[in-house]
């Protein structure tokens, strides 16, 4: 073990792996959200290539709420990951 | 995503900086090709419905252009109020 008093090199791969993966969830958590919400709020028929007003409102509220469900999911999972 | 993912790194030494940089940009690449596989089979499933011709009609095609248009405004909206609450930000119900 190094006199430094660094992290060694097992730590510090641990500290990757743990970081690599942490990213992963954020990412699989980002597009989970973002076809969820366009489950949720857009018409399907898709008269125009424009959110109209009510779509846009329904997806900041469905944003909203998703990651409220994440937090309490979270909680009750006995908080990992933290947000 | 991007590189504010990485919060802090300021306190890193460079080689894990750049290791740390090395996997953003892995997985920004997997996720965009995710992203389009995704697209198409959405815009698929959501506007083709016949099969008496091998090629897309007019409206089809229209269809398709108006679903990709819409999905990524809808992903950039998205991304914008997920970045708001991360970073904690407050906002109207």
């Amino acid at each position: 073990m190094a006199a430094k008093g660094g992290p060694s090199n097992l730590e510090k791969e641990q500290m990757f792996g743990m970081a690599e993966k942490e990213m992963e969830y954020r990412v699989d958590l980002f597009n989970r959200l973002t076809h969820a919400c366009f489950d949720k709020c857009i018409d399907k028929r898709y008269k125009e290539a424009e959110l109209n007003m009510g779509e846009n409102s329904c997806i900041d509220r469905c944003v909203s709420k998703y990651w409220q469900v994440t937090n309490l999911v979270g909680q009750m999972l006995g908080n990992r990951p933290q947000m | 995503m991007d590189k504010s993912m990485l919060g802090d790194l300021d306190g890193l030494p460079e080689e894990d900086k750049m290791r740390m940089a090395a996997m953003v940009d892995q997985l920004q690449i997997r996720d965009s090709l995710r992203m389009y596989n995704s697209l198409v089979e959405r815009c698929f499933k959501d506007c083709v419905d016949t099969f008496r011709r091998k090629t897309l009609d007019k409206q089809e095609e229209s269809c398709v252009r108006r679903c990709a248009e819409k999905f990524l405004k809808h992903s950039m909206r998205v991304g914008m109020r997920f970045a708001e609450l991360n970073q904690g930000v407050a906002t109207p119900d």
